[in-house]
């Protein structure tokens, strides 16, 4: 009934498969239900994006893809020689412990149900056996999202023979005298999360306790304006647990649909030739039906973010999160204006904030007379 | 006199399998790799021109011999207007394989296209030519085709390390095909294996010679990563001495992980020694059967 009416939301398209990132991003703003009904569906959301008028202006760059592969292939070379220093100083791997299996391809075939069957036989086998391979190079996991399974793959999965499984993350940013981009950095948490997740998942299917997977992920980045690479653990915690919720919620999506008109759907209505030839306006509507709810972190994650910043216009909700929580129950920029200038008058509720921007108001018009 | 005589007969044979590798580039419409081909083509000829010289005991200064008319009528037969650069450069003596031989027969391993520059480099001199991934990739293949074409025709083939597990070509590793079949193995610990037995080699190599910067950073590089080597190699006043400290401590590590290792190594090499020559050298790939199904 629902996959039903999922394929009916996205009309005639091949549902779009979902990565990491993706993953990721949904659990950024688990608040979104239009972010939440479209993934749950598969929709293209960049092309429905691009047909409404506000196509995404972003993808990764390709110099840094090409970075991220250079440091990826430089942390590896050899037998993962620098991993390996890293990993003993870091988790304490012992000196038999560098038995690597690179499950990138088998047998030289790169197909994904040949490599998931080889990644589930080699990763149970450590698991049961305590012995067997020590570094797993980009195994493929999965996991379901909204009933379709998504494939992921990670960097590399390390285990120790007296630990556990720990997910390996490498990414390209540098740690600066110990510090990096925050923002970069839960971005990689997350995504590590997603990893823990499916191959926790992984594991129980096989039998085995879930929490042989470790929830610190370990991040090996490039240090200071160096390329030498530097490990840190990363405790994604916080992160499995949003991810967990948000994942539970695109599995009872049915609530969400049953919230929905019957008769809605995204479809593009591409004509032979691939071109869209659904009416915008017709589609605006759509997504209208939806409520979203964008904040501007949106605009890094989500192919929509656009769309939606244009219809959030004069929401506080718009300016960001602080904003939002400051002016709790104010919903339109309008209206805090009105209460600011004391020109509307504010209920029980609004009273406290209505003071406080008042009191602003007055401190704005002082400084600048 | 003889030495010259042989290189020209090499650069010979390195003309005859460019000119065929950019055929078969320009029927594959792959318009990039045929102009980089072209020009090492005309360097090989500009190569083949100045060792002939020397043969005739003329021994012209590079860059004159282009001016001759044979070079000429050569220059608009490959349609090189724009060769004159080129020409001036003096193209790469030892083709690109015999430089990959020369690293890997010195690192005695299996072994990576940027570990195999790199070693060039510190031990040889700058690779000439592009030795990149993709390059070494095309040169497998050109390699296997060779050996497809007429087994065992050339003294030695650049070929795959197979996986222990599919008896499958080992991602982005070039052998020798002169090498015992063990060593062409990997298994789970071959990679640190051959690792630190790379390292012991370079280290046994460095010791040997007189003291040159890039070396010394190669052998750095590798003390970084062996545990125990990076305090000796600070504590050793002499060259030989950081050498003889990253081999102790490679093979103190090696120890460790030698017998399993060789354990796993002899058993697919016993798997090995089944498949058929081209296999052997160059590795079993899985087929799709999906089709025929």
């Amino acid at each position: 009934m629902t996959a039903g009416r999922l394929d009916r939301l996205r009309g005639t398209a091949a549902p779009r498969r979902h990565d990491a990132r993706a993953i990721a991003a949904l659990a950024a703003n688990p608040g979104c239900h239009r972010r939440a009904v479209l993934d749950g569906a598969g929709v293209d959301k960049q092309r429905v994006a691009a047909h409404v008028g506000f196509p995404a202006r972003f993808g990764r760059s390709q110099f840094a893809i090409s970075r991220g592969n250079a440091f990826e292939a430089q942390v590896k070379a050899n037998g993962c020689a620098e991993l390996l220093r890293l990993l003993r100083e870091l988790l304490g791997l012992s000196i038999p412990e560098v038995a690597y299996d690179d499950l990138e391809q088998v047998a030289g075939q790169d197909g994904l149900d040949l490599r998931y069957a080889r990644s589930r036989h080699l990763l149970g086998r450590a698991a049961t056996s305590g012995r067997g391979g020590t570094f797993f190079d980009h195994p493929l996991l999965r996991l379901d999202v909204a009933g379709q399974p998504v494939w992921l793959e990670p960097d590399l999965i390390a285990f120790q023979v007296a630990g556990r499984f720990h997910v390996v993350e490498i990414k390209s940013f540098a740690v600066v005298d110990g510090q990096a981009d925050p923002a970069k950095v839960s971005a990689a948490a997350v995504q590590a999360a997603v990893y823990v997740l499916a191959l926790r998942q992984l594991m129980a299917d096989l039998g085995h306790d879930p929490e042989i997977v470790s929830h610190d992920a370990v991040l090996v980045c490039p240090e200071n304006f160096s390329n030498q690479p530097v490990a840190h653990l990363l405790d994604v915690r916080k992160q499995l647990r949003v991810l967990r919720r948000q994942l539970d919620r695109m599995a009872r999506i049915d609530d969400l649909l049953a919230r929905l008109p019957p008769e809605l759907t995204f479809d593009l209505a591409f004509d032979s030739t691939g071109t869209p030839t659904r009416d915008p306006a017709e589609l605006v509507e759509a997504l209208n039906a939806v409520p979203a709810r964008y904040t501007p972190e949106c605009l890094a994650t989500c192919e929509l973010a656009y769309f939606c910043r244009h219809e959030a216009r004069g929401c506080t909700a718009a300016l960001g999160r602080t904003v939002r929580e400051e002016l709790g129950g104010v919903e339109t920029v309008a209206e805090v204006l009105g209460l600011a200038a004391g020109t509307r008058p504010a209920d029980g509720e609004q009273a406290e904030v209505a003071a406080l921007l008042q009191t602003a108001a007055r401190l704005r018009a002082e400084v600048l007379s | 006199m003889l030495a010259v005589a042989e290189s020209v007969e090499v650069i010979e044979r390195r003309i005859d399998e460019l000119r065929a590798a950019v055929r078969r580039a320009v029927i594959a419409g792959d318009r990039i790799r045929a102009k980089a081909l072209r020009a090492e083509l005309r360097g090989a000829e500009q190569a083949w021109e100045r060792a002939l010289n020397a043969l005739e005991g003329r021994g012209e200064p590079t860059g004159q011999v282009a001016d001759d008319g044979d070079a000429e009528a050569r220059r608009d037969q490959t349609g090189g207007a724009s060769s004159r650069q080129l020409v001036r450069r003096p193209g790469p003596l030892l083709p690109l394989r015999e430089q990959v031989h020369h690293a890997l027969t010195l690192l005695a391993v299996p072994a990576a296209p940027k570990l195999i520059a790199e070693v060039h480099a510190a031990f040889f001199g700058p690779v000439t030519g592009e030795m990149s991934g993709a390059r070494l990739t095309h040169l497998r293949r050109d390699e296997e085709r060779s050996f497809r074409a007429a087994p065992y025709a050339r003294p030695y083939y650049l070929c795959a390390a197979l996986t222990a597990d599919h008896l499958s070509p080992a991602r982005g590793l070039l052998a020798i095909s002169t090498w015992a079949l063990e060593r062409r193995m990997i298994g789970p610990l071959s990679p640190r294996v051959d690792f630190l037995t790379a390292a012991v080699n370079i280290a046994e190599h460095a010791g040997r010679m007189v003291d040159s910067d890039g070396v010394g950073r190669l052998l750095w590089r590798f003390a970084m990563n062996i545990p125990g080597a990076v305090e000796t190699f600070h504590r050793a006043d002499r060259p030989a001495g950081k050498a003889e400290a990253v081999a102790e401590a490679a093979r103190a590590e090696l120890v460790v992980h030698a017998e399993a290792d060789r354990a796993h190594r002899r058993e697919a090499a016993e798997r090995a020694a089944a498949l058929t020559d081209v296999t052997r050298l160059f590795g079993n790939r899985l087929r799709v059967i999906r089709e025929t199904a």
